[in-house]
């Protein structure tokens, strides 16, 4: 009887540990820290952690978006939470835009973020309801942010320094 | 007395039990795990490489050549005598024990360049070669524990030695020596001091793993007498691959064996 069961206990330790390792070669996490996060992205019980990104949104209100963004890194490090990631993209419109011309290379990380959020949302249309933002939806936000990096005849407009950030 | 002898033989069985069903899988799964772990040199950032192509050819290869020289005799493995459970317990053992053999040479490999493809055409050619040659297991385990040796040592000391050039007098010595031979030619990405630490440690788990895999599995269910059955059976076993190798010696040698043969018996008898 003993024996039969350290035969079955070896099958299901086995199936178990080696999918673990399949998952692992799967994931690939880059550090021993983010086995936990992808861990708990797998299982479903990843959570961002709120005091960080409201942290990461009052330095973002205070126009320091490299450290709002070092907040929410750390606030959401698997990538996961679309708001975040909304927020993110805000971060680089806002860093990136210019009275006469657009940091390309920012509004190119702000797209990718931008469309991080959106496969996020898959589901339904992610909207943010914040009163410190001008732009509300993610696929507006991707917009604006593709239209910043465009080239067109309407960048030499003069008048073009009129224009508001949003 | 005899409750005494029971006692010790049910604790031997438990331990055999316990030894092929969890610690044997366990060793393999890990090497499996570690075989692709590397360190980037930069952060630190882990990197798993899967198993290629080449290094499942070269375990097929070997697994062929573990069978050949007895060291696994899969048929006792995977036996209609067996129980389902014990079946399927050999079966991810041995699937375990394939992977684990593909990640030991993707961790002794080098990961690109002119040295990568000498070190694997010289594996495959040792693999291939091997298949024609009988075979001793604990041979064949000596032999196998030099070739990963080397090649551990040609990727994680010499290669990452010439990855840091004016780094160590290793470094320095090679770099003079190969002047001119550029790292494109040579090297691979460059992975972080860890990357060694972690393959010695795979390589070594899997040679201990290779030591601890008896070639045929004890029945569970067993007496002593049922041992002693066992080892007569592998003594049988042993006298029919001997003589299936003096059959294919030429005439000369095999009379020579046979002389020395008589030789023996004779002195035996006196």
């Amino acid at each position: 009887m003993r024996l039969r069961l350290i035969q079955w206990l070896g099958i299901a330790w086995t199936i178990l540990y080696a999918a673990f390792v399949v998952w692992l070669y799967a994931a690939a996490p880059q550090s021993i820290g983010e086995v936990g996060t992808r861990a708990s992205v797998a299982a479903g019980t990843y959570e961002v952690d709120r005091a960080r990104f409201d942290a990461g949104r009052e330095l973002f209100l205070r126009e320091q978006y490299a450290a709002a963004r070092g907040e929410w890194e750390r606030a959401d490090p698997a990538r996961r939470d679309a708001r975040t990631q909304f927020y993110v993209a805000y971060s680089f419109y806002r860093e990136g835009w210019g009275r006469v011309y657009n940091d390309d290379a920012l509004f190119r990380r702000g797209l990718d973020a931008a469309d991080r959020a959106l496969s996020l949302s898959a589901d339904a249309p992610l909207s943010v309801e914040d009163e410190g933002l001008k732009i509300h939806s993610a696929a507006e936000l991707k917009a604006e942010l593709e239209r910043g990096i465009e080239r067109t005849a309407d960048d030499f407009n003069p008048l073009k320094v009129l224009r508001e950030r949003k | 007395m005899t409750g005494a002898r029971q006692k010790l033989a049910d604790e031997r069985t438990r331990n055999r039990a316990l030894l092929r069903h969890v610690v044997l899988p366990t060793v393999f799964v890990t090497v499996a795990l570690l075989g692709g772990v590397r360190v980037g040199a930069g952060g630190g950032a882990l990197v798993f490489v899967p198993p290629p192509l080449v290094t499942l050819v070269m375990a097929v290869m070997l697994l062929s050549l573990f069978a050949r020289g007895g060291a696994l005799r899969v048929g006792r493995w995977l036996s209609a005598e067996n129980g389902t459970a014990e079946n399927v317990s050999h079966a991810l053992t041995l699937a375990a024990l394939f992977l684990a053999s593909a990640q030991a040479f993707n961790s002794a490999l080098p990961e690109a360049g002119l040295p990568r493809f000498v070190l694997s055409s010289f594996f495959l050619w040792t693999l291939w070669q091997n298949q024609f040659s009988n075979f001793d297991p604990r041979r064949l385990l000596r032999s196998l524990a030099a070739l990963f040796g080397t090649a551990f040592f040609v990727k994680h000391v010499l290669l990452a030695s010439l990855s840091q050039p004016g780094e160590g007098w290793l470094g320095r010595l090679a770099a003079s020596a190969l002047e001119g031979v550029t790292l494109g030619t040579l090297g691979g990405p460059a992975y972080a001091a860890a990357t060694g630490y972690v393959s010695f440690f795979a390589l070594a788990l899997y040679v201990c793993g290779l030591a601890l895999l008896p070639p045929a599995p004890r029945a569970e269910t067993r007496t002593d007498d049922a041992d002693d059955t066992d080892d007569a059976d592998e003594a049988d076993s042993r006298a029919a691959e001997l003589v299936h190798a003096l059959r294919l010696l030429p005439e000369r040698e095999r009379l020579r064996v046979l002389e020395a043969s008589r030789e023996t018996e004779k002195e035996g008898r006196d």
